[in-house]
């Protein structure tokens, strides 16, 4: 593990979609930063290095989308990989437009995911 | 009157006419056969007496009738004797003169003017008749034939008193009676009588020709002049005892014409003396014999009379008597055979023909007939005749009282002729009781006529007295029966099975439904009959578990010992084509002694219209729920994928896992435990989802609200993640149990919140929020209230939301809303929508606690 190992951030609200997204991406050689909602994750210093983040779409409160515009206005672009347990084409569609590196719907392929956080990490790099 | 009847009175005034005219004219001859020329009165004289008696029978405005016919007799016979005519008028004024003053004193003084029954009456007709009528015309009579005959006035005075005295007192008794009793030919006479009154006759009769027309000189019964008489006075006072003052009178006559015609002829006692001088004596001596005689004889039939009149009544208080007894407790139904028989009793007894009991119809406006007896002889004539007097209408006009409204309730008494109908003689009592007019009792005879003294009526009136009480005791045991008939047919007109229990709960009555009950569909009490005990049976069928009897006995009980106003019960039945269903109520019998009614009533049809209707709404909420669950796609989808997503990641990072050495077994623990959640998360929601969905029969049940309520949130939760809407729960952790069907009231509370989520997605409103709420507003009800931050419901909207079909939502069906009332009334409980004080919607329902089962 080195310092210069790309980070993959998780921001689910349901527990063990994140834990299984944790383990999984932390066995594939990343480092792994879970959070809750999109105020946790909002809350975290801006990480060094490249990095990405995996963003579930539906959540309380803020949703997926609300975190990808508020990033965008802070000036701290980050690849996201959308992440959905009900998605449909127009959703899909404005995810890519926002420029989402992909939309991923639930439950998903993990080769399909490894290879979505192996783009994003190239366009975060 | 009719035309018939009054000629056929005339004919018999003209015949009477005819009849005093001969009379008149052979009594004429007879008289001059018994005079003593040359001296012109007779010894005796009929005319007068025949006149006299013609008077008295006839009414005076007839008199002049008989006088006139007499005049033709008295010229034929006295112009024949050649007197002068001036003569011959004078004496017919004379004798005119005798007969009216006889007439006009007897009709003056006597009360009963053509009878000699009492002391009274003949003494009247002594004075009257034989006293002053002749003394009055003598002096005339005698005035005339002084001056035209030249004959000594008072001589002649004296011959004409003492004749026309002993004529009108032997002569008018005789035939008077004579008259008024061949009115009523044959006279009743038995033949003992008969044979007696023959035998007396003969003996008078010889006893007198061998006294008083033997020779003079043979001197057999010579001696005082008063022997030979002595030998017919026990003859006439036998004829005064035993037949009254008519063999009195017809026993004088004989004895003085007999002795008189023996005088005149020169035989006899008197024979031997010149016949001038033995004239007199004798005419002295057959007045005073025979006015005593006349008086003995009527002495004799008063007392006879008086003991005949007291037999009667005693015959009659027994009559009177045995009337009542025989009417006291007679039924109603035996009572026409009674007045039969005691209307044939008082009618025999009172020796009449027709004895009518006449009634007043049910509407009490007109008579009719109750019972007649008619005297089986009398109706024999008339049938002979062609007439049949007893039926038809005539009968209806002799009751001469009115209806109850009108007066007079007075007997009528109608002792003369009622010429239309050919009735004697007639009498009518009103039947009345308790102030009320029921009738009439009407006696009548046709043969004879008859008096009705008061005294008779009052009697009658006690006859009338008991038929009045018999018929109003039926007329009230006829009520009486006709409204029990009438409870008993509305009893048995009751398609209801009916059994009426006493206070011990012993059963005195059932209804026709009761008895007729097909076997098949017995029930725990179907067997019973009337004397069973109903609740000592329901008690051991309860303790043989027989189904219903437990919950119907207890129901009884408490009907019967008055802690229960009243008891009901629905119950199916088995039945081998389809269940029926039937409803038993029990009530209080309204009766001073307590006990109760027991119903039995199909209620199949209504039961099974009730079904019908449940499946039906059933059904539909099936459908409603399968259209919400298609509305809940996309949130059941997102409920599914997350744990499926969290188990094949982890699975897939297990077999990563797998590949690391050492083995890291703690973390394939960890993840294996994930897994195993996250399955049993994806399966709880599917069996909710099946829970939800299926069409199970309702079942009622003790339901934890709040704990229904969570898992409805659960349902929606990831559709309130979707629409971003907050769902909060605030329920009370003291929320008491309810009973209902969770299905159904998961439907309810689904239903109210997807429409609050909707509302909220609906509403440009900052606070996406959903509150569910549940609170206990009183001791006997929950309520559960579904609080949205939405738009609110339009005014006047808040009744039309639960109407069936009615919507806001472009793709709605209208219906739930519409089924979340019925479910909720079907619960027993309400449902109302209203506006929030600070905006939205809020719906809340109230079941209650002791709520009626989940239909």
């Amino acid at each position: 593990m080195t310092e210069s190992q790309p980070t993959v951030f998780v921001v689910d609200d349901d527990l063990s979609v994140r834990r299984g997204l944790e383990r999984l991406l932390r066995l594939a050689g990343y480092r792994v930063e879970t959070f809750t909602s999109a105020r946790e994750f909002l809350a975290r210093v801006a990480p060094d290095g490249p990095s990405c983040l995996v963003l579930d779409v539906r959540m309380p409160e803020q949703s997926g989308f609300d975190l990808h515009a508020a990033l965008a206005a802070r000036g701290r672009p980050l690849p996201v990989i959308f992440i959905t347990g009900h998605g449909d084409i127009p959703m899909a569609v404005r995810a890519m437009k926002a420029g989402a590196v992909d939309f991923l719907t639930k439950p998903f392929d993990v080769e399909a995911l490894f290879h979505a956080v192996r783009q994003a990490l190239a366009r975060a790099s | 009157m009719t035309r018939e009847a009054a000629g056929f009175r005339e004919l018999r005034t003209a015949a009477a006419a005819l009849g005093v005219c001969v009379g008149y004219y052979v009594g004429a001859h007879f008289g001059f056969l018994l005079r003593f020329p040359p001296m012109t009165p007779s010894v005796m004289w009929p005319p007068n007496a025949i006149l006299t008696t013609a008077l008295l029978l006839a009414p005076p405005r007839h008199w002049w009738i008989y006088l006139f016919a007499a005049l033709p007799a008295h010229l034929a016979a006295e112009l024949g004797a050649g007197w002068p005519t001036s003569l011959v008028l004078i004496l017919f004024a004379t004798n005119c003169s005798e007969a009216l003053f006889a007439a006009c004193g007897v009709r003056w003084l006597s009360d009963a003017p053509r009878r000699f029954d009492t002391l009274r009456r003949v003494v009247v007709f002594i004075i009257a008749a034989v006293i002053v009528a002749p003394f009055l015309s003598s002096f005339l009579d005698a005035a005339a034939v002084a001056a035209v005959q030249r004959e000594p006035y008072w001589s002649v005075w004296q011959t004409r008193l003492f004749s026309n005295a002993l004529t009108e007192l032997t002569v008018v008794p005789a035939l008077v009676i004579a008259a008024t009793r061949g009115s009523a030919w044959p006279w009743p006479m038995s033949l003992a009588r008969t044979v007696e009154a023959a035998c007396l006759g003969a003996l008078l009769l010889i006893a007198g020709i061998a006294v008083f027309t033997g020779s003079a000189e043979s001197g057999t019964l010579s001696g005082p002049m008063g022997t030979p008489f002595a030998v017919v006075l026990p003859f006439m006072l036998w004829a005064a005892v035993r037949f009254g003052p008519g063999g009195a009178s017809s026993a004088l006559l004989t004895t003085a014409l007999l002795s008189i015609w023996g005088a005149t002829h020169g035989r006899g006692p008197l024979g031997t003396l010149p016949i001038a001088e033995g004239v007199l004596p004798l005419q002295i001596f057959l007045i005073t014999i025979a006015t005593p005689l006349m008086c003995l004889a009527a002495l004799i039939e008063e007392r006879r009379r008086a003991q005949d009149t007291l037999g009667e009544r005693l015959r009659f208080e027994q009559i009177l008597s045995n009337l009542s007894a025989s009417f006291v407790n007679l039924p109603g139904h035996s009572m026409d055979g009674a007045f039969e028989i005691w209307l044939r009793r008082l009618g025999e007894f009172l020796r009449i023909d027709h004895v009518l009991l006449f009634q007043f119809d049910g509407e009490g406006k007109e008579l009719v007939v109750a019972s007649a007896w008619t005297d089986p002889e009398v109706r024999h004539r008339f049938e002979d005749s062609g007439e049949a007097p007893t039926q038809g209408e005539p009968w209806h006009q002799l009751v001469l009282f009115s209806p109850p409204a009108g007066p007079p309730l007075e007997p009528v008494r109608d002792p003369g002729s009622r010429a239309g109908l050919d009735i004697r003689s007639s009498s009518t009592i009103p039947l009345e009781a308790g102030g009320e007019a029921l009738g009439a009792l009407w006696l009548g005879k046709l043969t004879a006529e008859r008096t009705w003294s008061n005294e008779l009526v009052q009697r009658l009136r006690l006859v009338a007295g008991i038929f009045a009480s018999a018929l109003a005791r039926r007329k009230a045991d006829n009520a009486l029966r006709t409204s029990e008939g009438m409870k008993s047919a509305i009893l048995a007109s009751l398609p209801s099975r009916v059994a009426v229990l006493d206070h011990e709960g012993r059963i005195i009555a059932v209804n026709e439904s009761w008895i007729r009950r097909p076997s098949e569909e017995t029930t725990w009490d179907a067997r019973l009959g009337v004397g069973a005990n109903y609740v000592a049976t329901c008690r051991h069928l309860a303790s043989a578990a027989v189904p219903f009897a437990q919950v119907a006995l207890a129901g009884v009980e408490r009907v019967l010992d008055g802690s229960r106003a009243s008891f009901s019960l629905e119950y199916a039945c088995g039945h081998p084509v389809a269940d029926r269903w039937f409803a038993m109520s029990v009530v209080p019998l309204n009766h001073h002694q307590g006990g109760a009614v027991i119903s039995h009533t199909d209620v199949t049809e209504r039961k099974r219209a009730e079904i019908d209707a449940e499946r039906s709404r059933r059904d539909l909420a099936h459908f409603t729920r399968r259209t919400t669950i298609g509305e809940l796609a996309a949130s059941l989808a997102h409920e599914l994928n997350q744990p499926l997503t969290g188990i094949l990641t982890n699975a897939e990072a297990a077999q990563q896992f797998l590949h690391v050495t050492p083995l890291d077994r703690d973390e394939l623990r960890s993840i294996m435990c994930d897994v195993i959640q996250d399955a049993r998360r994806a399966g709880d929601v599917i069996k909710r989802l099946r829970d939800f969905l299926g069409k199970g029969e309702p079942k009622a049940m003790p339901l934890d609200l709040n704990a229904l309520i969570q898992g409805v949130t659960k349902l929606v939760s990831s559709d309130a993640v979707i629409r971003n809407v907050t769902v909060r729960l605030e329920l009370d952790p003291n929320l008491p149990l309810v009973t209902g069907d969770s299905v159904q009231l998961q439907q309810v509370v689904l239903n109210l919140m997807l429409n609050a989520m909707e509302a909220i997605g609906e509403g440009e409103c900052a606070e996406h929020r959903l509150v569910v709420r549940t609170d206990c507003p009183d001791t006997e009800s929950v309520r559960v209230a579904v609080e949205d931050s939405g738009p609110g419901l339009r005014d006047g909207s808040q009744e039309q939301i639960f109407e069936p079909f009615f919507t806001t939502k472009r793709e709605g069906m209208g219906m739930g809303l519409a089924i979340a009332r019925s479910i909720i009334e079907a619960h027993g409980g309400v449902i109302l929508a209203a506006n929030n004080a600070g905006g939205g919607a809020i719906f809340h329902f109230i079941l209650p606690l002791v709520g009626a089962p989940a239909a």
